[in-house]
């Protein structure tokens, strides 16, 4: 048995969309290979069907030399296959010991927990991954992230883990912390475990595998021992030849600009950051999750207080106390998630085009203007081509594309000046991706200043006329025109900073 | 460690409980003259049995992030189906079983919307309370059950070294179930899966099995009440039990189970009942109208459940 895990030729779509063609992925007892990609390369579909919590439609698995069929999260875990996610999944209020044998316990021969037996097997497999062992009794929610992931490795190896899979691991960890889990890691290799290892960071890539598979499009790209690769190559394979869609753009940009960002800073999130924005323009921002581009976003729009640093919007020096006061100044946010953040959903379409203006609309005695509600709710329902039965309908039940240009339209509403989108196509279908991608050219055509966040690069390459590119809270790019290419970008959100002509935030 | 050891027990809600218990008693002691006596202190003993009882299962119930609000009709429904079967001359085993069965179908019911049905609790068990209470009705017409047999009244009056009967009782009950929360697998599920179901659900813990159990277990012991409280008084009205329900709600929520789920003791519901008793109790000694006694209730249930969020947010942050 060469290979403790493989599969072969792993196919996976949802509802059209191919995420997985003919996967080929294998990992040996005892090495760490790391699997690398672009958002939407296929990397997380191929580790939650390794993982049990997705079923290919096509393909084999075979473990230990043996076909599997893994359906659950719990067969993988029985089998041998544990999962360590970058958010830990936790019970907070109960014991670090309860946190690792719950499902598991040792029992006394009365069925009860035997709390002394898992005590002392805690202790062992605490000590051989050289980790103090004082706090197994205290309550998980107590420890920092970076300890309840250890606890969790802890918890994969009362399971008999013989693959364990980190899913960016090291995502929200300080650097000491990264320091520890990669001694960890090096100690379950040399154990025999084997380690799928995914990560943006391509540095750590090269500090920890022993192999490396590249993903792009579903499909692999190519995979190498480490000593045979180089970043540069990584790189090349991540961005491929992007088919990159050009939209059509009058090109209307303004002579000052309309937003002006200077050293702003809230640690830590981000640091220093400045650009400037002008009107007709759109600035894509493009990063890693968690490189603080809505950090950023929702600093501007006063939901957060920067710690230093200078905004200046339409001429003057401004800080927003509030998310209504940068409203009024001209600046409207649509959230990243607009389930959350962005709709009402069991209200009407016309309640939530007009909600954003509702002041507006109210007449004496405090009533709303129905007629007025209607008029704002139809005009934008034909402008931005939502397509509604009508406008009581309730938003819940349109499509993902017709509710974002609702959220779209909720926000135009108040004209504004500057429009703020956080990642305003995901999860939309194609063509209702194109109209909204129309849309935004248009507007920006009428003179409206855009901040797109993105972390589709396709998306990034077709609209923004320059791309700011941030990683681990710091600019490490800025690009335009000939610069401005799939590559550029994705080395300076791999951490690489870029030295730009003309600096950054120019 | 034993300084810090020392630190947690007083910042633990059972020792804040503990500490009301005992300035209230001396409170009482000096301003009545009856709160001292034996028989006063036995008489809160024999009312409070039923509530802490009740609140066992309450609290497994809470801790799994769910309410029950239909305990005080299962209480009032299980002394229905007891005071029927006792005038009727049936063997107090059978009674037993009736009451404990009574409320088991209920608290089956109730889980099982809840678990499988995927209805929200306080829905189910709003209306449950409802259905109860109407078909109470329609079992008593209006009329009381008198007449209870004196023999089963051992349960609601009889002492034991000058502790009630029901006390005893509720004693052992606390002690099986503290034990089974704290030792048993199946136990230690409950408190996994108000903590945080979806990684309840990874480790393989069953969530719909959990849940009805809990409802199950707290039905059987809602009904078990409504013996002890036919016992105790000799009557069944059809208003038997109704407001019950926020008496076991108050004991458990003021003993330090988070309303938000995955954590909670049974001793600290105990003391939670014995709280609300005895501010029940002075009160009455006091002369103060029963209408100010809901209200002190009250504000310490919505004190204590603020704190309960107050804490789930600086956690967070």
């Amino acid at each position: 048995m060469e290979y403790i895990l493989e599969c072969r030729k792993i196919f996976k779509s949802f509802g059209g969309v191919q995420a997985l063609r003919g996967v080929d992925f294998t990992l040996r007892s005892g090495e760490v290979h790391a699997l690398v990609g672009e958002n939407g390369a296929g990397k997380s579909t191929l580790i939650k069907i390794i993982s049990g919590a997705l079923l290919p439609d096509r393909g084999d698995i075979f473990y230990m030399g043996q076909p599997v069929r893994i359906d659950s999260p719990r067969k993988a875990q029985e089998i041998g296959i544990s999962t360590v996610y970058q958010e830990p999944l936790v019970y907070s209020e109960l014991s670090v010991l309860e946190n690792i044998f719950l499902g598991r316990e040792i029992r006394t021969p009365w069925g009860n927990i035997d709390w002394k037996r898992e005590e002392e097997q805690a202790r062992s497999l605490f000590a051989s991954l050289g980790l103090p062992h004082h706090f197994l009794r205290e309550p998980m929610g107590e420890l920092s992230v970076g300890l309840q992931q250890l606890v969790l490795i802890a918890k994969a190896l009362v399971y008999e883990a013989k693959v364990i899979i980190f899913d960016e691991p090291t995502a929200i960890l300080t650097e000491h912390e990264t320091e520890r889990l990669f001694t960890i890691i090096r100690k379950l290799r040399d154990q025999g475990v084997g380690i799928i290892y995914i990560s943006h960071r391509l540095e750590e890539i090269f500090r920890i595998a022993d192999r490396v598979t590249v993903m792009r499009d579903g499909e692999v790209r190519g995979e190498f021992p480490i000593t045979a690769v180089d970043r540069a190559k990584i790189v090349e394979l991540m961005a491929g030849k992007l088919l990159v869609e050009e939209i059509a753009r009058r090109g209307v940009k303004g002579d000052h600009p309309l937003l002006s960002v200077q050293g702003l800073t809230r640690r830590p999130r981000f640091f220093d950051i400045s650009f400037d924005l002008f009107p007709g323009e759109i600035l894509g921002f493009f990063g890693l999750v968690g490189s603080g581009r809505t950090d950023v976003a929702q600093t501007i729009f006063g939901l957060f207080r920067p710690e230093s640093g200078k905004v200046f919007f339409d001429g003057r020096e401004v800080s927003f106390g509030s998310p209504e006061e940068a409203m009024q100044a001209g600046i409207a946010y649509l959230p990243e998630d607009r389930k959350v953040q962005g709709l009402f959903p069991i209200q009407s379409v016309a309640y939530n085009i007009s909600v954003t203006v509702l002041r507006e609309l109210v007449r004496r005695l405090g009533i709303v203007d129905v007629r007025k509600e209607r008029d704002i709710a139809e005009k934008h329902i034909r402008e931005l081509n939502i397509k509604t039965p009508n406008l009581k309908t309730r938003v819940y039940s349109l499509s993902g594309g017709n509710q974002q240009k609702v959220v779209l339209a909720k926000w135009l509403s108040v004209t504004p000046k500057l429009l703020i989108l956080d990642e305003p196509t995901r999860g939309i279908d194609v063509a209702s991706k194109s109209e909204i991608h129309n849309l935004i050219a248009h507007l920006a055509d009428q003179g409206l200043a855009v901040m797109m966040i993105s972390s589709e690069l396709p998306e990034i390459l077709k609209m923004s006329d320059r791309v700011v590119v941030m990683h681990e809270g710091r600019i490490t790019g800025v690009f335009e025109g000939p610069e401005k290419t799939a590559e550029n970008i994705i080395r300076a959100a791999t951490g690489e900073r870029m030295a730009v002509a003309g600096g950054v935030g120019v | 460690m034993t300084n810090t050891g020392f630190r947690k027990v007083l910042r633990r809600r059972e020792f804040t409980v503990l500490g009301l218990i005992v300035l209230l008693v001396v409170l009482f002691s000096l301003t009545t003259e009856r709160f001292m006596s034996v028989s006063n202190l036995s008489n809160l003993l024999l009312q409070l049995a039923g509530t802490a009882i009740s609140a066992i299962g309450m609290t497994m119930v809470i801790i799994t992030g769910g309410i029950d609000v239909s305990v005080g009709s299962t209480l009032g429904m299980a002394s229905v189906v007891a005071g029927k079967l006792l005038v009727g001359g049936y063997s107090p085993f059978l009674v037993l079983l009736s009451a404990l069965g009574t409320g088991l179908v209920i608290g089956l019911f109730n889980g099982t919307l809840i678990a499988f049905g995927n209805v929200p609790p306080i829905i189910v068990t709003l209306g449950m309370m409802s259905i109860l209470r109407s078909l109470m009705y329609q079992l008593l017409g209006g009329r009381w059950i008198s007449g209870i047999p004196p023999a089963i009244r051992v349960i609601g009056l009889g002492k034991w070294l000058g502790v009630p009967i029901s006390m005893w009782i509720t004693v052992v009950l606390i002690a099986f179930f503290t034990y089974f929360l704290s030792s048993r697998p199946l136990g230690r599920a409950i408190y996994a899966v108000g903590n945080n179901p979806e990684a309840a659900r990874v480790s393989g813990i069953d969530l719909r099995r959990t849940t009805l159990f809990v409802y199950a277990v707290l039905g059987a012991l809602a009904g078990f009440a409504g013996l002890v409280y036919v016992a105790r008084t000799g009557i069944v009205q059809t208003n038997t039990g109704s407001g019950f329900e926020l008496e076991v709600i108050a004991a458990v929520v003021l003993g330090g189970t988070s309303i938000l789920g995955g954590r909670g003791t049974i001793i600290g519901s105990l003391l939670g009942a014995f709280l609300v008793g005895i501010i029940k109790n002075g009160m009455v000694l006091l002369n103060v109208p029963a209408l100010s006694e809901g209200l002190v209730v009250g504000v310490l249930i919505i004190l204590s459940v603020m704190i309960d969020v107050i804490r789930a947010r600086g956690e967070r942050s």
